[in-house]
């Protein structure tokens, strides 16, 4: 039994995994008063890193300004903090039950490289997209459901169902 | 299937019929009789017109001036950068969308600011924060910073810098169409004080 | 103590990391362990041979709201003061539309490619590499997306308001239909041919 769990197969009960996930979310909500969030932490990363790069460009520009108020805003270095998290909490669980592997994850139908240009472009896509809805699917669509949100509900299925739709276009790249 | 399922099913529907019976609570945001009076006393929500002025031209993105005013009053004459939410509509929820807004200092004006006012106090006593009044509404800041007057080279320093400040906000919301006369007539002090701000620099920066 | 903690002053400012870290930690564990670390189990969703993403995010959603309902309902939390994300109709439909075609192409939204990224998932990585970018042109072309972003501002309006139902109906009718999705997943799991993954 314990082997079986340590081959990277196993993975826990998926309501198990929700009501943690709930927990966690419900956790958030309860000590800081706003929801989870991923799409956010890249955003100040690329606000932070344009405006090292080029600061007068980041003050000029409609879109970096917003986030660049003259006290670091606390709520984007939150996210940042929280996504860090993230990668040690997925480290954790990866350890214990024994995916650890650098590999490129496809379906045996296509290639490594597909694969690898068609992940780029969807993140390109999602960075996009999340700021178009001021959100990812954490930030605006599942934080937003917990809390009723017009904005959480709408996104959430604007996202799955053009997801359906996609994937079946793209289904070549999956099965 | 599992059966223990069942139990998971039936627990979140016992659940959901908690949440369905229960009386939907009420918020009360609104703060005390007693803590409005307070500070309807204190006249630290007044902002004068020089502070603004000072903000709008540095492009503080975190101040927002509402013009309380009518639709008609806002498009003939406003403040530039600002907004327009008349009085009537200071309960709209995309108010209170702005109104929440932590981040943004949030000012009226109207006329003069009798009509301000009265959009502060409702909003303050909604609870909101970071609400201010421009003191002396439009018809100041026109008075003071389009309207300007020349000051004599006899007068203190600090006159002719706020002079040279208002009159350089008035160019830079309106642009340069001044006649030439007074342009030229401004010349000499320019460069004094350019020199004195130098030097009274600390004091300026708390003024504004 | 009422939350929510940190609007409330109940836990200084200066403790926001750390909880960030923490929470973060539990966020990035729950969602590794549930598999959202693979893109092909993620995408099991959308062809009809592993739910997992259907299951897990609408238990935590429902998990998550109850707890906030039944919190307000008890006074041990103020609902009123939890964050709402503003409703922009046109960019908040556009946004979701572009980040479902990301979905389908990636096979991961944000947050679980840093799941996939701390596993050693290449594609995730490429994925994560791909938000900062796109993020990035977003931000250099904003000016053409700027009247749509911030057209159609209802505020933080709220989902039951807009049905016209009461919130405890609308939570209930959630939980409901969360219910019907799960068992209509384990029905239309048994009718796909599995896939290997």
């Amino acid at each position: 039994m314990k082997n079986n769990k340590r081959d990277g197969t196993f993975y826990i009960n998926p309501y198990l995994g929700g009501i943690l996930l709930g927990l966690v979310l419900f956790a958030t909500y309860y000590i800081t008063g706003r929801g989870l969030g991923a799409s956010g932490a890249v955003k100040s990363t690329v606000v932070t890193a344009v405006h090292a790069v080029a600061p007068s460009h980041a003050e000029e520009s409609g879109y970096y300004s917003k986030f660049l108020s003259d006290d670091a805003s606390p709520m984007n270095n939150w996210l940042v903090f929280e996504v860090l998290g993230v990668i040690i909490g997925g480290f954790i669980s990866g350890t214990i039950y024994g995916r650890l592997k650098l590999k490129v994850e496809h379906s045996p139908k296509i290639t490594d490289k597909r694969r690898l240009i068609a992940a780029a472009s969807g993140g390109l896509l999602f960075g996009i997209g999340s700021q178009l809805a001021r959100g990812c699917t954490s930030g605006a669509a599942l934080s937003g459901m917990a809390v009723l949100s017009a904005s959480g509900i709408i996104t959430m299925m604007a996202i799955f169902g053009s997801a359906y739709l996609f994937s079946w276009i793209f289904k070549k790249l999956w099965i | 299937m599992n059966k223990n399922y069942i139990f998971l099913t039936i627990l979140a529907v016992v659940i959901g019929l908690g949440i369905l019976i229960m009386p939907e609570t009420k918020h009360d945001n609104q703060i005390k009789p007693v803590d409005l009076l307070i500070a309807i006393d204190d006249p630290s929500r007044f902002l004068s017109t020089d502070v603004i002025t000072d903000r709008l031209v540095k492009k503080d993105p975190t101040l927002l001036l509402i013009d309380v005013r009518t639709a008609s009053q806002f498009n003939s004459f406003s403040i530039p950068g600002a907004i327009n939410i008349p009085l009537d509509s200071i309960l709209a929820r995309s108010t209170a969308e702005i109104m929440g807004n932590k981040d943004l200092d949030k000012v009226f004006y109207s006329n003069a600011d009798v009509t301000s006012d009265q959009a502060w106090i409702i909003n303050k006593r909604l609870g909101y924060k970071a609400i201010y009044v421009l003191q002396g509404g439009v018809n100041k800041w026109f008075n003071t910073i389009v309207i300007n007057e020349i000051p004599a080279d006899t007068e203190p320093v600090e006159i002719i810098e706020l002079y040279q400040f208002r009159k350089g906000a008035c160019q830079y919301f309106f642009g340069n169409n001044e006649t030439g006369s007074v342009k030229e007539s401004n010349a000499a002090p320019k460069k004094a004080v350019v020199i004195t701000k130098k030097a009274t620099g600390a004091s300026a920066g708390g003024g504004c | 103590m009422t939350g929510p903690l940190i609007p409330m002053g109940v836990i200084p400012e200066t403790w926001n990391n750390v909880i960030a870290l923490i929470i973060g930690i539990g966020f990035g564990f729950a969602l590794e362990a549930s598999g959202f670390s693979s893109s092909r189990k993620i995408m099991g969703t959308f062809f009809g041979y592993d739910f997992v993403v259907l299951r897990v995010f609408f238990t935590a959603a429902i998990t998550a709201m109850s707890g906030i309902i039944y919190f307000d309902f008890m006074g041990w939390m103020d609902a009123s003061m939890l964050y709402i994300n503003p409703y922009y109709v046109s960019s908040a439909i556009t946004g979701g539309l572009v980040m479902g075609a990301g979905f389908a192409l990636g096979g991961f939204c944000p947050g679980t490619s840093f799941c996939g990224v701390a596993i050693g998932k290449i594609d995730a990585m490429i994925f994560s590499a791909g938000l900062f970018v796109g993020i990035f042109i977003f931000s250099e072309i904003y000016p053409l997306f700027e009247k749509m972003y911030n057209s159609g501002n209802l505020g933080g309006a709220m989902i039951y308001d807009m049905l016209g139902l009461s919130k405890g109906v609308f939570a209930f009718l959630l939980i409901i239909v969360a219910i019907g999705m799960f068992y209509a997943a384990t029905f239309v799991e048994k009718k796909v041919k599995k896939v290997d993954y």
